[in-house]
């Protein structure tokens, strides 16, 4: 038994290195891609069924009341209802950055540095930093504390890099009045386009607290080699 | 022994509060985050003003850059604008510094209007009488710089 399980531990060992070995790189400069027509349609097409599309990704945003068609839960509803939009001009709130819920979709670039148990990204709206851990370890209890980039792991599957986040502290999540709750988890798929330049992502939001069902985005990037994110450096000083 | 209840009472209270306190946290169950404001939901899309004045101040920092500007509207009256661009880190990309504007500079700018009637708007373009333009936030971002 014991030799049976140090051949089955070496041959997860071996299948872990080789996938991870066998992975696509995501390294380098990433600048949004602008599409009349999305390039990953496949990616969009393996979205969960009945999930709600986000279309505010690059440069799109939605009016106030446009919430895409998701079904708002009635206390989601009525902070919509409270929200005063006059309080984002304020000084205090200029610099409130968003989660990783909403700073994904942002029209600005990003740089990802690869590792076999490690990937970072380095995003250039408002200087957020991601990791995301591939070592195999697990996400921390619920009491742990939340950020805006929350706990990240992920695997590889196949030439898809899936991301499962959890621990994500409420943020905007349209950036019309409507926020996310602390429950929300977030599932990515990342997946290179067939030029090895185009990088689709989708992700997938559940938090029953503020919606039902499930909501999805879709982005993509394009490789741009020698070129580097700029510092963001909120200045609250435009605020009024 | 009615004082010591009474103590032991107030720290379970107190204890209940901090327990409820954490789990409302958790649980996101506070009023809505505030977040950088939208430009959908403080400006209109799909109409372009234009002013044409004195620039007073230029600030770019991000978020935003900021252009104060002194305009006379159609009876004359002396108005002060105040007008954002989008990023400076996107417009540091399409060739836009701190010194693209400067104090006194006549300008006329083109831009998108604050929904709520005030004299400001996000600029669209920015076209200094020599010609010359600074090109902000384009109607379609899909077309490339220069070429909107």
């Amino acid at each position: 038994m014991p030799r049976f399980a140090s051949i089955a531990v070496a041959a997860l060992a071996f299948m872990a290195w080789h996938s991870a070995s066998a992975a696509p790189s995501l390294d380098g400069f990433w600048t949004v891609k602008f599409e009349r027509k999305p390039s990953g349609q496949a990616l969009i097409d393996s979205l969960p069924k009945g999930a709600v599309l986000i279309n505010d990704t690059g440069a799109g945003e939605l009016a106030a009341g446009d919430f895409a068609g998701l079904k708002l839960k009635p206390a989601a509803i009525e902070q919509v209802k409270k929200y005063n939009y006059a309080d984002e001009l304020k000084r205090e709130n200029t610099c409130v950055p968003p989660s990783v819920v909403f700073y994904m979709q942002a029209p600005f670039p990003m740089e990802i540095y690869q590792g076999r148990d490690l990937i970072v990204l380095k995003m250039e709206y408002f200087d957020m930093v991601r990791v995301v851990f591939l070592d195999g370890r697990a996400h921390p209890p619920e009491s742990a504390p939340h950020s805006k980039s929350g706990f990240s792991t992920g695997r590889w599957d196949g030439d898809t890099l899936v991301v499962e986040t959890s621990h994500i502290e409420p943020g905007t999540f349209m950036n019309n009045g409507f926020s996310h709750s602390a429950r929300i988890k977030l599932s990515e798929r990342f997946r290179l386009g067939p030029d090895g330049n185009t990088l689709w992502l989708t992700q997938v939001y559940e938090d029953p607290e503020t919606f039902a069902g499930v909501a999805a985005r879709y982005m993509a990037w394009t490789r741009k080699p020698g070129e580097f994110v700029f510092p963001y450096e909120c200045d609250s000083s435009y605020g009024k | 022994m009615g004082a010591r209840r009474a103590r032991l009472d107030q720290s379970g209270v107190a204890r209940l509060a901090v327990r409820a306190a954490a789990v409302l946290l958790a649980l996101g169950a506070t009023a809505g985050a505030v977040a950088h404001h939208s430009f959908a939901v403080h400006f209109v899309a799909d109409k372009i003003v234009t002013v044409k004045g004195t620039v007073e101040e230029f600030t770019f920092h991000n978020p935003h850059g900021l252009l104060m500007l002194t305009a006379k509207d159609a009876g004359g009256v002396e108005q002060h604008w105040r007008i954002e661009t989008n990023s400076p880190n996107i417009l540091r990309r399409r060739g836009w510094s701190e010194d693209s504007i400067k104090p006194g500079d006549q300008v006329t700018v083109e831009g998108y209007p604050a929904r709520d009637g005030s004299p400001s708007m996000r600029v669209y373009r920015v076209t200094f009488p020599d010609g010359r333009e600074l090109v902000g936030q384009r109607p379609d971002p899909t077309v490339v710089p220069g070429q909107d």
